[in-house]
């Protein structure tokens, strides 16, 4: 029986209680590559890795102590040449002596398993954590979204609230830049009909006809390059310097001379709001009955005569605020019979079509100025379908009635 | 007194005395590791055992991985069982990790504490080059750490159902005995982990409860130089050598274990007449 356990297929190892090796079979000491009278004596720890003594510390000798059987333990041995070897091992506490047996198996086979099995696992587990921390990532994102969104929502309705006041703001101001505008005159000498329509709320278009003398009128139209705000700001600025200047009299290169310095002192400190602005100044004389004219870079006013005859008044020089150093030239010319004056801004018809508004004219010549502005602003409206128009609109109609003979003449 | 913490800790109070005696296992088993020893004391002081939330008997659903990823967490656990008991002045009485989680408690309560005795504590287990010692290298306890793992390969099953809450199943009630050195897997690892890589060597000069140290002969866990080191930077310790031989002499010798606790109490009460009568 002895020699059968020293052979077995097992290993076989007697303790003391202080673990002290008392007896060791020779399956065991041929695993450890030892001799029996090196072990015999020495402490278990001798044929434990350092891993294994911790462990048989914590729960081998617990065990033991407190009379429960140790099974199925895992731990490593060390061989004599420093190899580790895992094993299983039993062991039980001897009533009587107090000695400890324990069987040990060895499992490389199972180890390699398990590793695998523990490799699996802990691949499992990572991607179990892994999935929750991306699941908890996307709750915090959820949930930054979620408080994005509230902001976004209250952002909203402020802008909401900012926009409709801004909008009412706008309207008032719409009100205020129309107000300024002139009336229509209708007196023995001529007829004025006008025509002003804001791209947005406010206009960068402006005009003016005023009553100077019983028998002197001066007109004038001009467009602030741009449209909008900035632009309706500049044209109000502009506005109530040619009011003062042409109900004074003051001469039509001084009126345009005054509105560049204006414009030149606006901008001189800074470049960036820098604007420019084409204008045409009329002042009709009716007794005498001339127009003397300026035309700085606007759209060309058209005259034309009982006859039907036209003409173009075209641009006497660049517009105001564009150049330093300027200088303005008056053109006139002399009627006798009546006639019919159109001035208008870009924003009306597209440049290349300007024969429209000759046609227009030629073919109306027996209508009144009333039918003839609503014909424009038809005109206008179709136009709009093929020319995207995103321009402020603006146009003045002027009947000048004659004596008999019709003759014009540019000076 | 929080009867719910007693519950989440299994706390269990014996004996006639009215100072407290509270015994705290180390790393590995549950309170039973101090039966032989507590029992001696019962006659004079009130014993207290308890499990850490996760070992033992424990309620394990109130487990918190973050909590008890350091010793902090398990020394709160003390702490909460004190408040919980209403506890002054108490000794303590922890093995190995134990021990250092009393001295961390005594720490942030030390009124709770009046000696804390220390069986075959270490403030730090590895070794910190080139002056320091703990025992053991980072690879040894990262193999300390892979053999727990293939240990529980047999037991995972077992806490799986408790930690589901079965525990009121009449048929697991054997298995609830047998937790005495078992823990669920990531339980224990964790607690491996918060023990044997901690270094409480910053600590140990902010310690004022005065302390005896048990040192073990032939302790591999703890040797003799981690205990006298602790000795040299611990205030007010004592420190005395067993003979008792490997790191569980509170269950290999039962005897010489309480006898030690049982002569420094003694002196340490005499110490405390002596000062009185200097009043």
């Amino acid at each position: 029986m002895e020699n059968l356990l020293n052979h077995a297929p097992c290993g076989f190892l007697t303790l003391s209680e202080d673990g002290t090796i008392l007896a060791i079979n020779q399956t065991l000491l041929t695993v450890l590559e030892y001799d029996t009278d090196v072990l015999i004596g020495k402490n278990i720890n001798h044929i434990l890795t350092v891993p294994a003594r911790i462990f048989y510390q914590l729960y081998f000798i617990p065990l033991i102590k407190a009379d429960k059987p140790v099974e199925e333990m895992y731990i490593s041995l060390q061989t004599a040449n420093g190899e580790d070897i895992p094993v299983l091992i039993n062991a039980i506490q001897r009533k009587n002596s107090l000695v400890i047996d324990c069987v040990l198996v060895q499992m490389h086979k199972r180890n390699e398993y398990e590793n695998e099995l523990l490799i699996a696992k802990k691949k499992a587990e990572t991607a179990l954590s892994e999935k929750r921390q991306a699941n908890k990532e996307l709750e915090v994102a959820l949930h930054k979204l979620e408080m994005k969104q509230k902001e976004l929502i209250e952002l909203n309705k402020e802008n909401q609230k900012f926009k409709l006041e801004t909008q009412m703001e706008l309207h008032l101001a719409k009100n205020i830049q129309e107000t300024s505008l002139t009336k229509p005159i209708f007196t023995e000498g001529l007829q004025i009909e006008a025509f002003y329509q804001a791209s947005s709320e406010l206009s960068g278009d402006m005009y003016g006809f005023y009553h100077i003398n019983p028998n002197q009128y001066g007109i004038i139209i001009l467009d602030v390059m741009g449209h909008g705000i900035s632009s309706a700001l500049i044209t109000m600025s502009l506005q109530s310097l040619f009011q003062r200047l042409i109900l004074n009299g003051f001469r039509a290169d001084i009126i345009f001379k005054e509105l560049d310095n204006h414009l030149y002192r606006l901008f001189q400190e800074n470049d960036e709001t820098w604007h420019y602005c084409t204008a045409i100044y009329l002042f009709i004389d009716t007794d005498q009955r001339t127009i003397e004219y300026i035309n700085a870079g606007h759209p060309p006013g058209l005259w034309q005569n009982s006859t039907g005859e036209q003409l173009e008044l075209t641009s006497t020089s660049p517009p105001i605020g564009s150049f330093p150093g300027l200088t303005f030239k008056r053109r006139s010319l002399t009627y006798n019979k009546g006639g019919r004056i159109l001035l208008y801004t870009d924003g009306v018809v597209d440049p290349y079509d300007s024969h429209l508004l000759t046609s227009l004219l030629e073919n109306n010549q027996g209508i009144t100025l009333t039918e003839l502005k609503q014909k424009l602003v038809q005109l206008m409206k179709d136009e709009e379908n093929g020319y995207h128009n995103n321009d402020d609109q603006c146009f003045i109609l002027i009947d000048l009635k004659g004596v008999e003979e019709q003759n014009f003449c540019v000076k | 007194m929080d009867k719910s913490i007693l519950l989440r800790n299994n706390v269990n109070v014996k004996g006639k005395g009215t100072t407290s005696l509270i015994f705290a296992p180390g790393l590995g088993c549950d309170q039973n590791v101090w039966n032989a020893v507590a029992k001696t004391f019962e006659e004079d002081f009130k014993v207290v055992l308890f499990d850490y939330v996760g070992s033992g008997n424990s309620n394990i659903s109130a487990y918190d991985e973050e909590r008890y990823s350091s010793l902090k967490g398990y020394s709160q656990d003390v702490l909460d069982i004190c408040a919980s008991l209403n506890i002054r002045d108490a000794i303590f009485v922890g093995h190995s990790v134990g021990s250092t989680i009393g001295m961390l408690a005594s720490m942030e309560h030390p009124e709770y504490f009046s000696n804390l005795i220390m069986v075959g504590p270490s403030p730090c287990y590895m070794n910190v080059p080139p002056n320091y010692f703990g025992g053991f290298e980072r690879e040894e306890i990262l193999g300390l750490i892979d053999l727990m793992e293939k240990n529980y390969i047999g037991w995972a099953n077992v806490f799986a159902s408790t930690a589901m809450g079965n525990e009121e199943r009449p048929e697991l009630s054997k298995e609830l005995e047998d937790r005495f050195c078992s823990t669920d897997p990531i339980i224990a690892l964790q607690f491996a982990k918060a023990t044997f890589f901690a270094d409480t060597r910053g600590d140990l000069h902010k310690v004022t409860v005065p302390s005896l140290i048990l040192q073990c002969a032939e302790d591999i866990i703890a040797p003799s130089a981690v205990g006298e080191y602790l000795h040299q930077h611990l205030p007010s310790s004592t420190y005395k050598q067993m003979k008792a031989t490997g790191h569980c002499p509170h269950m290999s010798y039962p005897n010489e274990t309480a006898q030690l606790i049982r002569e420094y109490l003694n002196e340490s009460i005499e110490d405390t007449v002596q000062i009185g009568d200097l009043r």
